[in-house]
C-alpha cells in the first residue's frame, strides 16, 4: 500500500527544564506560568538562573535588582547576583 | 501554516484596545498578598481583621501572647502594603502606646525584616512570626524605646514589673501607657 501525504501539521510541546511544582520565590507563581505582570508564558516571560543557582522569573528578579535596597543581592541567599559572571546591568532585558 | 505568532499578536492588540474600557486589573501586589494571606498560620494567639473587605492591602493584626512577659496583652498592628510589594516590605505599626524596647511610643516597630533585611522571598507569615517573637523575646540591643531597653538590660525583674504596669494602663517613669489587657 502506498501512502501519499497531502499535508501535515506539526504540533510541539515544550516546558522549562525545572521541577514542575516549583514556584518563583518573588511572585509565588509557578515557573511554568508567568510573572504577575505578564499574560503569556515562554519567551515573553523567561526564567533566569543566577550563578548562585537560584532562579526567578526575569521580570521579578530584575525589578528587585533595579531597586536600591536590593544591593544587587539574590533574595534567597544574599550573595551578589550575577548571571554567567555578568552583573545585571550588562544583561539586556526582554 | 504556523499562525500562532500572528494570532498571538492579534490577541495582544485586541487586549491593548480593550484595556481602557475594562474594569480595574488585579495588580501583582494584590495577587501576591492574596497568596500570602492564604498561607498564613496564625494559631490561637493571632487574628486578622479587614476593615474594608475589598482592600486586602490594608488590614489589622491582633496578637494576644499566651506566654512570656507580655502574656494577657492584646496588641493591634496595622499593615499597609504598597503596590511595589513584595519588593517593598509592608508598613507595620502598633496602634497602641505600649512599653517595649523595640516599639517606640508612636508605634513604630524595629524589626530587621521590616527594614534593611527585607527581601521579596519573605512573606507576610515571616513578618507576623517576627512580631510575635518580639513579645516573647524583647531585644535590648538596637532599641527604639531606649529607656525600656535600658531597664531590660540592667534589671530584668524590674523590666517585667514595668511591663505589667504598662499593660494595665499605668505609667512607667512618668510616661503613661495605654491599657491593653485582653478583655
Amino acid at each position: 500500500m502506498k501512502v501519499t501525504f497531502k499535508s501535515w501539521n506539526a504540533v510541539a510541546f515544550w516546558r522549562w527544564d525545572m521541577p514542575a511544582d516549583d514556584v518563583c520565590g518573588i511572585c509565588r507563581n509557578p515557573y511554568e506560568s508567568t510573572c504577575s505582570k505578564c499574560k503569556y508564558p515562554g519567551d515573553d516571560c523567561p526564567l533566569l538562573v543566577g550563578d548562585c543557582n537560584h532562579s526567578f522569573h526575569m521580570h521579578c528578579i530584575f525589578s528587585w535588582l533595579r531597586q536600591e535596597s536590593s544591593q544587587e543581592k539574590c533574595p534567597m541567599c544574599r550573595q551578589r547576583m550575577s548571571f554567567n559572571g555578568l552583573p545585571r546591568c550588562l544583561i539586556q532585558e526582554v | 501554516m504556523l499562525k500562532i505568532w500572528s494570532m498571538k499578536q492579534k490577541q495582544q492588540q485586541d487586549e491593548a484596545a480593550s484595556a481602557g474600557t475594562k474594569k480595574k486589573k488585579v495588580t501583582a501586589a494584590q495577587l501576591r498578598v492574596q497568596k500570602d494571606l492564604s498561607e498564613l498560620s496564625l494559631g490561637s494567639t493571632m487574628k486578622t481583621n479587614f476593615p474594608n473587605p475589598d482592600d486586602i492591602l490594608n488590614f489589622e493584626l491582633t496578637i494576644e501572647p499566651d506566654e512570656g512577659m507580655y502574656r494577657g496583652g492584646s496588641f493591634v498592628f496595622t499593615f499597609k502594603i504598597n503596590q511595589n510589594f513584595p519588593h517593598d516590605p509592608p508598613k507595620v505599626k502598633c496602634t497602641q502606646k505600649i512599653y517595649h524596647p523595640n516599639i517606640d511610643l508612636e508605634g513604630n516597630v524595629c524589626l530587621n525584616i521590616l527594614r534593611e533585611d527585607w527581601k521579596p522571598v519573605l512573606n507576610l507569615n515571616a513578618v507576623i512570626v517576627g512580631l510575635q517573637f518580639l513579645f516573647l523575646e524583647p531585644n535590648a540591643s538596637d532599641p527604639l524605646n531606649k529607656e525600656a531597653a535600658e531597664d531590660l538590660k540592667v534589671n530584668r525583674e524590674g523590666f517585667k514589673r514595668n511591663v505589667r504596669t504598662a499593660l494595665g494602663g499605668g505609667s512607667v517613669k512618668g510616661e503613661s501607657y495605654e491599657r491593653v489587657l485582653k478583655k
